[in-house]
């Protein structure tokens, strides 16, 4: 497997990491992120996942692209308003409400973006309207909300307010059908599924007719193991999250591959100003090699994410914002790493 | 398939598994048991619970920083397991050769060890020594990081001879220090900064690095070397296939797996399947398996005499339950309480107490222990929404058209729940409790979590708490 871009057309370029692990305290740091959102000002919207076992990091925080931390909101572990239990994912809508899906609640939050709760929607069950396990979310320029109902093996499509529109799909591995999605982008009026279990993205029109599929099982270039995300820019090009891999795959507006990034992450501030005050962890790393070659054993993406800090490791899911930045989000790694196309 | 046979399939699962469902016994039963020790001893595809649904679900699991997720993770394997025995000799060789988080503040580096266990933990023990000495976790918690050439730390060699092998006797002050002198540069990938992370449980600033074995030429004594008799330029390699030629290697591993395995205690019946047990190991050039064929094979082993010989480990209780209970069987928020509460039965997984590991037998049970032991087990063998529990309900329906006495009541559940063999007077107290109920029992048209169901729970709740279910 090949670690590094191999370039054709569109190419991605390395710009910066920011992040630090939180391990539940409040500021700055992230803490298992597991989606972003960059608003129309700038600001970065970061949901921190983590676990029940560290309740209070459960939040969303908020920073820039110079690495200000800005503040959090969310109350931490729990079904009441604005509490989450198990959070995936994050749209705006064209009124910048950030919505947020909760696999666990089966239900969707929404807030504005100063953090106040505005309202939730949501009911488990596999009727119209009825989720469970909601995973990705997208809201496309009519403020139509799109739900990959992970559980359900659907896709389901509500107003804004949560009123059931209509849905397609069902478990099984053919055209139009989902094992388990997750990560969704709705652009240019088609809606992006990472068809996580079939080691796909499959495209659609907006009322979930089928277009196209990209990729298959396993690790070469344009192949996919359990895709977790997808972002489309504004000319088309595409963003897989390829988590199995622990890798990005950049491909055309035409699914044709084009880059592989692996992750080639540096200190961010907040990390550089960890070490500034601790000296002993600072010396030592300096004489180590954070890429080392590794036994047969751990030769797998995500043993090998695992003993290589500056390689992704989770990269759960990828946006893109409108200066045609990519941001990766690290489930494991804490951090986000800034690709900035060329 | 006589009552016999499936008490005797029902003993072989409890030490070699974690227990067995009467779906899995009848299975069992059916290729005889013969073909299911060897089913045993050579595991083909687990079909565990998938890695990327646990990972997806549980970020814990996942990133794998702390503890409590990382015992989850193993746990999560030792329910859905279909090969058994791989999970129980790992846990096996993690109480023999004890590797505890406290020291080590990288989860991942257990679990990696566990795997390896898995991985070797049935072949040739002369491998599974080498690959300990390799491991990371064993080379921090041992402080074989520290070990150089000329300047040995004795800390792994001397465990290496006196709780991993041989046992102590065996061996000279002198063999330690030669044996640690073969044993230089062995270490980590980038060992001083690991040890730096490890002592400060730094996770700053992305989490933890795992680690990696490398071995550093330039720091390896490359002299001559006297070890238990033998003279040559030794390197750790070469020390272990010493080792593992001794007859007390023979006798101290053999003996190890018999307690775990057969009877906490070694009587003399026992000392003769021992000498057995260690005849199998030179004949088949170390391997563990033949070792534990011959134990699951002897007369000893399937008689009378070894049924309800051992106490369950926590461990072993607790995964039981479950297994029986057919819960846990997808990814569940709060799992990793369930590593706390092996924990509080006296049984942390990846965090034995000392490198002696656990002391077992009737050391697991104490006042405080034993109450979380039979509330554990009582509480998820008596739940009617558990699928475990719902299939005996329906095995009890159909017998007799539903309709049992209470001592049918008794006897039928402690069959589906084992078979348990119990004492007369507890099995007198049982019917007891069950005619307290109500006379016989009607389960004809039950519906979930009625009165005839809940009558069911109520004894299935009373013998959980029995004596008898807290024996292996």
């Amino acid at each position: 497997m090949s670690t590094q871009g191999v370039m054709q057309g569109v190419t991605m370029a390395y710009l910066k990491t920011i992040g630090i692990v939180n391990n539940g305290d409040n500021g700055r740091g992230f803490a298992n992120p597991h989606d972003v959102v960059v608003s129309r000002d700038g600001r970065i919207f970061v949901l921190n996942r983590c676990d029940p076992a560290r309740a209070a990091a459960i939040r969303i925080g908020i920073c820039n692209l110079d690495e200000e931390y800005l503040g959090e909101f969310g109350n931490g572990f729990g079904d009441g308003d604005g509490q989450f239990g198990l959070p995936v994912a994050m749209a705006l809508d064209s009124q910048e409400r950030l919505y947020v899906t909760d696999e666990h609640l089966h239900r969707i939050s929404i807030f504005d973006t100063s953090g106040t709760f505005l309202g939730k929607w949501g009911a488990m069950g596999s009727g119209d309207g009825q989720v469970n396990g909601p995973a990705g979310i997208a809201i496309d320029a009519d403020d139509n909300v799109y739900i990959a109902d992970q559980n359900n093996h659907r896709i389901q499509k509500f107003t804004k307010d949560g009123q059931y529109v209509g849905q397609w799909g069902e478990k099984g591995a053919g055209n139009g059908q989902f094992n388990m999605p997750w990560g969704l982008c709705a652009a240019d009026g088609h809606v992006y599924v990472a068809d996580w279990r079939n080691d796909r993205i499959q495209k659609f029109t907006g009322d979930g007719t089928f277009v196209s599929s990209f990729g298959n099982s396993g690790d070469g270039d344009g192949q996919l193991s359990r895709p977790s995300g997808v972002a489309v820019d504004a000319d088309g090009n595409i963003y897989v999250a390829d988590w199995g891999n622990e890798r990005i795959q950049v491909l055309g507006p035409d699914g044709s591959f084009q880059q592989l990034l692996r992750g080639q992450a540096t200190l961010s501030k907040w990390a550089a100003e960890f070490f500034a005050v601790n000296p002993d962890e600072k010396e030592t790393r300096e004489i180590a090699d954070l890429t080392p070659s590794l036994p047969p054993h751990l030769e797998t993406p995500y043993q090998i994410s695992s003993q290589i800090e500056p390689y992704f490791w989770g990269p759960v899911s990828v946006k893109t914002d409108a200066d045609n930045r990519l941001y990766v989000a690290e489930t494991n790694r804490h951090r986000l790493q800034i690709y900035q196309r060329n | 398939m006589s009552n016999q046979e499936f008490a005797l399939l029902a003993h072989l699962m409890r030490r070699a598994g974690f227990g067995a469902t009467r779906d899995e016994l009848e299975a069992y039963a059916e290729q005889g048991y013969t073909a299911t020790v060897d089913e045993l001893l050579n595991p083909g595809d687990p079909e565990v619970m998938p890695d990327d649904i646990i990972r997806r679900y549980h970020v814990d699991q996942s990133e794998l920083r702390q503890l409590d997720g990382a015992g989850a993770n193993w746990l999560y394997r030792m329910i859905t397991t279909k090969c058994p025995l791989e999970e129980k000799i790992a846990l096996f060789w993690h109480g023999l050769f004890a590797t505890g988080y406290s020291k080590l503040n990288q989860a991942r580096a257990l679990l990696n060890q566990i795997d390896m266990f898995r991985n070797h933990g049935l072949g040739r023990f002369d491998n599974l020594l080498v690959e300990l000495s390799k491991d990371p976790a064993m080379l921090l918690w041992l402080d074989n990081t520290d070990n150089h050439n000329g300047a040995i730390n004795e800390n792994y060699g001397r465990e290496l001879l006196e709780l991993f092998s041989m046992g102590i006797g065996n061996y000279t002050e002198d063999d330690i220090k030669e044996c640690s002198r073969a044993f230089t540069g062995w270490t980590l990938g980038n060992a001083e900064y690991m040890a730096v992370r490890a002592s400060k449980d730094s996770i700053w600033p992305y989490s933890r690095i795992a680690w990696h074995f490398q071995y550093r030429d330039w720091d390896h004594d490359e002299g001559e070397k006297t070890f238990l008799g033998e003279t040559g330029n030794f390197n750790g390699e070469d020390i272990i296939g010493i080792i593992a030629r001794q007859q007390a290697t023979a006798r101290f591993v053999s003996t190890r797996l018999f307690q775990f395995f057969a009877a906490d205690e070694v009587d003399g019946d026992g000392e003769q399947v021992i000498e057995a047990m260690m005849q199998s190991y030179f004949d088949s050039s170390y391997e563990i398996r033949a070792v534990l064929r011959t134990l699951f094979l002897s007369d000893y082993f399937m008689s009378e005499e070894a049924r309800y010989a051992r106490v369950k480990g926590p461990v072993e209780l607790l995964v039981g339950a479950i297994r029986q209970a057919g819960s846990y069987r997808a990814p569940t928020l709060g799992v990793h309480q369930l590593a706390y509460q092996g924990f509080f039965m006296g049984q942390g997984l990846l965090q034995p107490p000392s490198v002696e590991g656990w002391h077992e037998g009737m050391e697991w049970i104490d006042s405080g222990s034993l109450v979380e032991r039979v509330n554990f087990v009582a509480h998820e063998l008596s739940n009617l929404d558990k699928p475990g529990v719902r299939a005996i309900i329906d095995r009890l329906a159909a017998e007799n058209g539903g309709v049992l006495t209470p001592e049918q009541l008794v006897d039928e559940c402690l069959d589906l729940l084992g078979p348990v063999a119990v004492e007369d007077d507890t099995r007198t107290a049982l019917v007891d409790f069950a005619a307290a109920g109500g006379g016989a029992l009607n389960l004809s048209g039950h519906q979930p979590g009625d009165a005839a169901e809940q009558r069911v729970s109520n004894v299935l709740r009373v013998i959980a708490s029995t004596r008898e279910y807290q024996l292996a």
